[in-house]
């Protein structure tokens, strides 16, 4: 009796089929986590695209009457329903150096900064209320391999990637904390490594 | 759990099942038909992304919480985790999400008894004595339609939480009214509803280790009848 059955041709079929399964599995956040960036990039939350390496701040009218978001903004940044924190989001490309994340003196508020790792989706680092306190500080966020002198009085923070996806949440107290939550949003900066050492 | 992605979930399985039985079994070792390299490779990339996307899926529903009709996964955003478990943790929390330390996330789009929340009905939601979310930084319960989105309302209020003022019943309980009219008298913690279906948020961030260890449940949402 002779056999037809194709091996080569299951073996092909069934080769591609483990490949694409592990392929899309491995990929699906870093997919996920690409919306978010061309998001943030192209669009941001109505105040204008948001620049590599700088953050933007949501609006306060965006927070106080969240039901007429502006046209302008990314709908990635207005869907889901958030009435607690003030949302800072930016785009980190550690290339051509590491950067320095500032933060101001929260007086014990509610805050977090968030870096997460685009390629997985996890996050490597926070800089907050529950992990360094509300005083005001100053972080080196370096890429991998980076390993020069670390400038005084900053401590150091480690990104496995070049790329990072930074989001900062201050907590809103009331209606009238918004603008207090705000001025301290637009505390939190990026800024070169040399306006630190020329301190 | 949304079923719009169940039922997708199901489809794409069924799909790749029959194109599994189709080429391999009943084309390839049945009734040999001639094959060629190319449709292996495309069938292959193709049925292999969707049993991907359905091994999420199960995988997601297999690690979830569910507790009350309410839905959280733990270890979210854990640099530990292992692909699969990061895929499954992007399919109900599609987003850059927090850890479990920094912030937990609760969402619920029935009530206790299983059935769809919706703005025809009144619901009530009861925390006794000392049994709001125990956490070192704030709780809150936001109400969203079923596409996410904010609810208008004519008192402008979006969310119920520890900065709300909540009026507390003589035992110390706390009921929270979960409706599209102003429940009379009981306007300080009415959370106002759509007259349509709708969904629930409940943050809890930097949590206590009660609900950090699995020890904390969320009250139900309960119909009044």
């Amino acid at each position: 009796m002779t056999t037809n059955i194709e091996y080569g041709h299951l073996l092909v079929f069934g080769s591609v089929m483990v490949a694409a399964w592990s392929l899309v599995i491995y990929l699906w956040p870093r997919l996920l986590l690409s919306v978010y960036k061309r998001a943030l990039l192209a669009k941001g939350f109505g105040g204008g695209p948001i620049p590599v390496n700088t953050l933007q701040t949501e609006s306060q009218a965006l927070f106080a009457d969240p039901l007429h978001p502006p046209a302008s903004a990314s709908s990635l940044a207005t869907t889901g329903v958030n009435r607690d924190t003030l949302l800072t989001a930016g785009w980190l490309d550690l290339r051509k150096g590491p950067l320095v994340l500032h933060v101001p003196d929260m007086a014990g508020r509610y805050y977090s900064v968030q870096f997460t790792d685009p390629s997985k989706n996890t996050v490597f680092a926070y800089v907050g209320k529950r992990t360094t306190g509300t005083q005001a500080g100053d972080y080196l966020i370096t890429g991998p391999g980076w390993n020069e002198a670390v400038p005084d009085g900053v401590k150091r923070i480690t990104s496995p990637n070049n790329g990072v996806l930074l989001i900062a949440r201050v907590l809103v107290e009331s209606d009238a904390d918004l603008s207090t939550a705000y001025a301290l949003s637009q505390q939190i900066q990026l800024l070169k490594v040399e306006s630190i050492a020329q301190r | 759990m949304s079923r719009t992605t169940t039922y997708l979930a199901i489809l794409v399985g069924i799909v790749c099942a029959w194109f599994i039985i189709n080429s391999i079994l009943i084309n390839s070792i049945l009734f040999p038909h001639p094959r060629n390299l190319r449709s292996d490779v495309v069938q292959g990339f193709l049925i292999g992304g969707g049993l991907a996307f359905v091994t999420a899926q199960i995988y997601a529903r297999i690690k979830a919480t569910k507790v009350n009709g309410w839905i959280t996964m733990f270890g979210l955003g854990d640099p530990g985790n292992g692909m699969l478990l990061r895929a499954a943790h992007a399919q109900l929390f599609p987003g850059p999400v927090n850890v479990p330390q920094e912030a937990m996330y609760w969402w619920t789009n029935t009530d206790g008894a299983g059935h769809a929340l919706s703005g025809a009905h009144d619901y009530v939601m009861h925390f006794p004595a000392g049994g709001l979310p125990p956490n070192e930084a704030f709780w809150s319960i936001t109400m969203g339609d079923a596409s996410n989105h904010f609810v208008a309302n004519p008192i402008d209020r979006y969310s119920l939480s520890d900065r709300s003022g909540l009026a507390r019943d003589p035992d110390g309980s706390v009921d929270i009214r979960i409706q599209n009219a102003a429940p009379a008298g009981r306007e300080s913690n009415w959370l106002p509803a759509p007259t349509g279906k709708f969904i629930l948020w409940l943050r809890v961030y930097i949590p206590g280790e009660a609900i950090l260890r699995g020890d904390y449940t969320v009250p139900p949402v309960v119909e009044v009848k």
